[in-house]
C-alpha cells in the first residue's frame, strides 16, 4: 500500500515563516467559507462586512486597535511564560482578577482626581494579575505542579469570584434590582488618543516594548531562554531554575492584570465577569501565531482584534459571532500546517519491508 | 449532626445520586483522555471536543426523535473533532499543547455556532432512568445506584472494557508501547502513527459522549457554556488518577461530589453562598494537584514516558 510520509526538506522552503502566516490564514478563510456555506450564510457577504468594520474607516480601524490591546497583552503574557518552556493558560482569570483589583480601588478612590484613580487603577489590575499567578508560579516552582491545570482551574475561579462579588458584596445598590456592579467613577475613563483608540494602546506599545528588550537583549533574557530549551544546561550554568519559574510567571500574570485594569479604565463601565471577553484564550493563539516571540505579538493581535471586531459586526445580519472564535482557531490550525510543510515534504512512499 | 451540620436524608440521597452522575460524565470524558495519554498522545481539547458532543448529541436527538442516535452522533462528532488533533499533533508531529489549546478553542467556538438555533429549545427526547425492578426499590442504594441514566452504566462499561484491552490484550499492550518508547513499539512492527490515531479518536468519543451525557440527560437541553471548564477537571482527573483506570474512577466520583454539592447548599443548610460553593470542583482539582506533587516528589512520575512526544520514524 503506497502512503504519504513526510520527509524532512534539506532546505526548507524560502520565505518560510510569512510564507505559512498567508498560507495558513488563506486556509482559515477558505475553510471558514465552508462552515458559512454550510450553515446557509454567504462568505462574501459575512467576509466583506467584517472587514469593512474592522479596517473600512479610521474609525473602525480604531476600535480595532482598542481590541488589539488586551489581545497582545495577553499574547505577551503567554509568550514570556513559554520562552521558559511554560504554559500560562490562566491569562483569561489573571485579566478578571486584575480588572475586579481595579474594580476594588475605583471603589476606594471614588473621590481621588482623575490621573491618580486612573494609574492606582491599572497598577493594581497588574498587581491582581502577579497576585493571581502567584499560586501556580510557586507551586510549579518549588513542587513540580502542572501549571496549565493550575492556571486554567483558577480561570473558573476568578469568573465566580466577580459573579460572587457582583451578587453579594459588591451589589449596585442603585441598580433597581438588576444584579450588577457599581457604575465606574466618570475620572476612571482613560481618555482616547484618537478616534476610539483609548490611551491604552501606548501603554500596550510600552510594555510590549520593554519586556521584548529583555527577553531578546538582557542577560536575564537569555538565561531565560536557556532554561526554557534545556533545564539542565541552565542550572549547570547556575541558572536558579525555582527562581526564574517564580519571576517568569509572576511577570506573566502581571501582564496580563495590566491588561484587566486597562480593559477595565478604557472600556469598561462597570465590572463584569465578562470583561475578559475570552481574551485570556485568544492570546494563547496570538502568542503561538507569533511563535512566542514578543516582537510578533502586536501584530498578530491587530489581525486577531479585525477578526474579533469583524465578528460583532456580522451579528447584524444574524450570524453567530462564534464563527470569529471559530476562524482565530482555524488560523493557528492553517498556520501550524503550513508551517510543518516549509520543513517537510509528503512524499507518496512504499512502506518499508522489515525483517522481524 | 456532625459539626453542626445537617444531614437530612433526602438531600444526602439526592447528593450521592447527583455525585454518580456527574461522576460518570467526567469519568467517560476521563478514560478518553488517559486512553490517549497511555498512547503518548496528550490532547487538551477535551473541552472543546465535549462541546461538540454536547450540541451534536442534543441535535441529532432532537432531528431524530432518539436520544440514543443523539449519543451515537456524540460519539461519532467527538472521534472526528479529535482526529483533528491527530493530524497536527499526531502524522504533522506539531506541539500537543498548542494543538489540543487550539482544539478546544476550535470546537467550542463551533459548538457556539452551531448551537445558536438549539439554545433554550426543551428537549422532547432525553435518556431515561434505568429502573432495575426489585434493586431500584432497595432504600437509599436504589435510588443512588440503581435509578441512573443509561450512560452512568455505560460509563461503568466503558471503564472495564478499557481496562481489560489496556492490560489484558495484545492491542493494548502495543498502545501502552506506543506511550512509553515510540521507537520501541515501532522497532516491533507496530504502527506508532496508527496506534496513536486510533487513541485520540477513542479519547474523542468518550469525551463526546461525556458531552452528550450533559446536554441529553444532566441538564437536557443546549446553552453556551454548557462544559463549563470540566473538559479541564478530566484532563486534570487523568493526573490525579495516575493513568489508571480505576484510580481515576475513584477520582471521577471524588469530583462527582464536588461538582453535585453545590447546587444543593440550602438542603445541607451550609453557610457562604451558593456560587462560592461553585468553586468547589476547581479548587479541589488545584488541592488534588498539589497534594499528589507533594507525595510523589521524590518517586519516579507515573506519566506514560514518551507523552507528549512527537514520532517520526526517521529521526528516532
Amino acid at each position: 500500500m503506497i502512503r504519504p510520509v513526510l520527509v524532512r526538506r534539506e532546505v526548507p522552503v524560502r520565505g518560510g515563516q510569512p510564507l505559512a502566516f498567508a498560507v495558513g490564514l488563506l486556509v482559515a478563510l477558505l475553510l471558514g467559507a465552508v462552515l458559512l456555506l454550510v450553515a446557509g450564510d454567504s462568505p462574501m457577504e459575512v467576509y466583506r462586512r467584517m472587514l469593512s468594520a474592522s479596517f473600512g474607516d479610521l474609525e473602525a480601524f480604531s476600535v480595532t486597535l482598542n481590541r488589539a490591546i488586551p489581545l497582545a497583552l495577553a499574547g505577551l503574557a503567554v509568550a514570556i511564560a513559554a520562552t521558559m518552556g511554560l504554559w500560562n493558560i490562566g491569562a483569561e482569570g489573571q485579566i478578571l482578577f486584575g480588572a475586579t483589583t481595579a474594580a476594588g480601588i475605583a471603589q476606594i478612590g471614588e473621590g481621588w482626581s482623575g490621573p491618580v484613580l486612573i494609574l492606582a487603577m491599572i497598577v493594581g489590575g497588574s498587581i491582581g494579575g502577579a497576585l493571581w499567578a502567584l499560586g501556580p508560579a510557586a507551586a510549579k516552582a518549588y513542587i513540580g505542579v502542572n501549571e496549565i491545570i493550575t492556571t486554567l482551574m483558577l480561570n473558573e475561579i476568578a469568573v465566580r469570584l466577580i459573579r460572587y462579588l457582583i451578587n453579594g458584596p459588591w451589589k449596585d445598590p442603585e441598580g433597581y434590582g438588576f444584579v450588577q456592579a457599581p457604575a465606574l467613577p466618570e475620572q476612571s475613563f482613560l481618555p482616547n488618543l484618537f478616534q476610539r483608540t483609548h490611551i491604552g494602546l501606548l501603554i500596550a506599545i510600552a510594555v510590549l516594548a520593554v519586556i521584548g528588550l529583555m527577553v531578546s537583549r538582557s542577560s536575564w533574557g537569555y538565561e531565560l531562554r536557556v532554561a526554557g530549551s534545556s533545564g539542565a544546561t541552565a542550572a549547570y550554568a547556575g541558572i536558579s531554575l525555582k527562581r526564574k519559574i517564580l519571576t517568569v510567571l509572576v511577570l506573566s500574570g502581571a501582564v496580563a492584570g495590566l491588561a484587566g485594569g486597562i480593559e477595565l479604565t478604557g472600556n469598561a463601565t462597570r465590572l463584569t465577569e465578562t470583561v475578559s471577553n475570552g481574551y485570556g484564550f485568544a492570546g494563547i493563539i496570538v502568542a503561538a501565531l507569533a511563535l512566542m516571540r514578543p516582537s510578533g505579538v502586536a501584530a498578530v493581535a491587530v489581525l486577531f482584534g479585525a477578526v474579533q471586531v469583524g465578528g460583532q459586526s456580522i451579528k447584524a445580519i444574524g450570524v453567530s459571532d462564534a464563527v470569529s472564535t471559530v476562524l482565530q482557531a482555524l488560523i493557528l490550525f492553517g498556520v501550524i500546517a503550513a508551517g510543518v510543510l516549509i520543513v517537510y515534504r509528503i512524499e507518496m512512499a512504499e512502506p518499508k519491508v522489515r525483517s522481524t | 449532626m456532625i459539626f453542626g451540620l445537617t444531614f437530612p436524608e433526602a438531600a444526602v440521597i439526592g447528593l450521592l445520586f447527583a455525585a454518580i452522575q456527574f461522576g460518570a460524565m467526567i469519568y467517560l470524558a476521563s478514560l478518553g483522555e488517559m486512553i490517549a495519554e497511555r498512547a503518548g498522545v496528550l490532547n487538551l481539547g477535551v473541552e472543546g471536543m465535549m462541546a461538540m458532543g454536547a450540541v451534536g448529541g442534543f441535535v441529532f436527538a432532537i432531528e431524530t426523535g432518539n436520544p440514543w442516535l443523539g449519543l451515537l452522533a456524540a460519539a461519532v462528532i467527538g472521534g472526528a473533532v479529535a482526529m483533528i488533533h491527530g493530524l497536527f499533533a499526531v502524522v504533522l508531529g506539531a506541539n500537543q499543547v498548542v494543538s489540543g489549546l487550539a482544539l478546544t478553542i476550535f470546537g467550542v467556538g463551533l459548538a457556539n455556532f452551531w448551537g445558536t438555533d438549539y439554545e433554550g429549545l426543551r428537549p422532547e427526547v432525553q435518556f431515561v432512568d434505568v429502573d432495575w425492578g426489585p434493586l431500584s426499590d432497595i432504600s437509599w442504594i436504589g435510588r443512588i445506584l440503581f435509578q441512573q441514566s443509561p450512560l452512568a452504566y455505560s460509563a461503568v462499561l466503558l471503564g472495564c472494557l478499557t481496562w481489560f484491552v489496556l492490560n489484558r490484550t495484545r492491542g493494548g499492550l502495543a498502545l501502552r508501547a506506543a506511550g512509553e518508547s515510540a521507537a520501541t513499539a515501532d522497532a516491533a512492527g507496530h504502527s506508532v502513527l496508527g496506534l496513536r490515531l486510533f487513541a485520540v479518536a477513542i479519547g474523542g468519543a468518550f469525551a463526546g459522549i461525556g458531552g452528550a451525557y450533559l446536554s441529553l440527560s444532566i441538564s437536557p437541553g443546549w446553552t453556551v457554556g454548557v462544559v463549563a471548564g470540566r473538559g479541564w477537571i478530566a484532563v486534570a482527573l487523568v493526573i490525579f488518577g495516575a493513568w489508571k483506570v480505576r484510580r481515576v474512577a475513584l477520582g471521577a466520583f471524588l469530583f462527582g461530589l464536588a461538582m453535585a454539592l453545590p447546587n444543593r447548599t440550602e438542603s445541607f443548610d451550609l453557610p457562604w453562598d451558593p456560587i462560592l460553593w461553585s468553586m468547589l470542583p476547581y479548587i479541589l482539582t488545584i488541592a488534588v494537584m498539589i497534594a499528589g506533587a507533594l507525595v510523589l516528589r521524590n518517586r519516579p512520575p507515573p506519566a506514560p514516558a514518551a507523552l507528549g512526544l512527537p514520532f517520526r520514524r526517521e529521526e528516532r
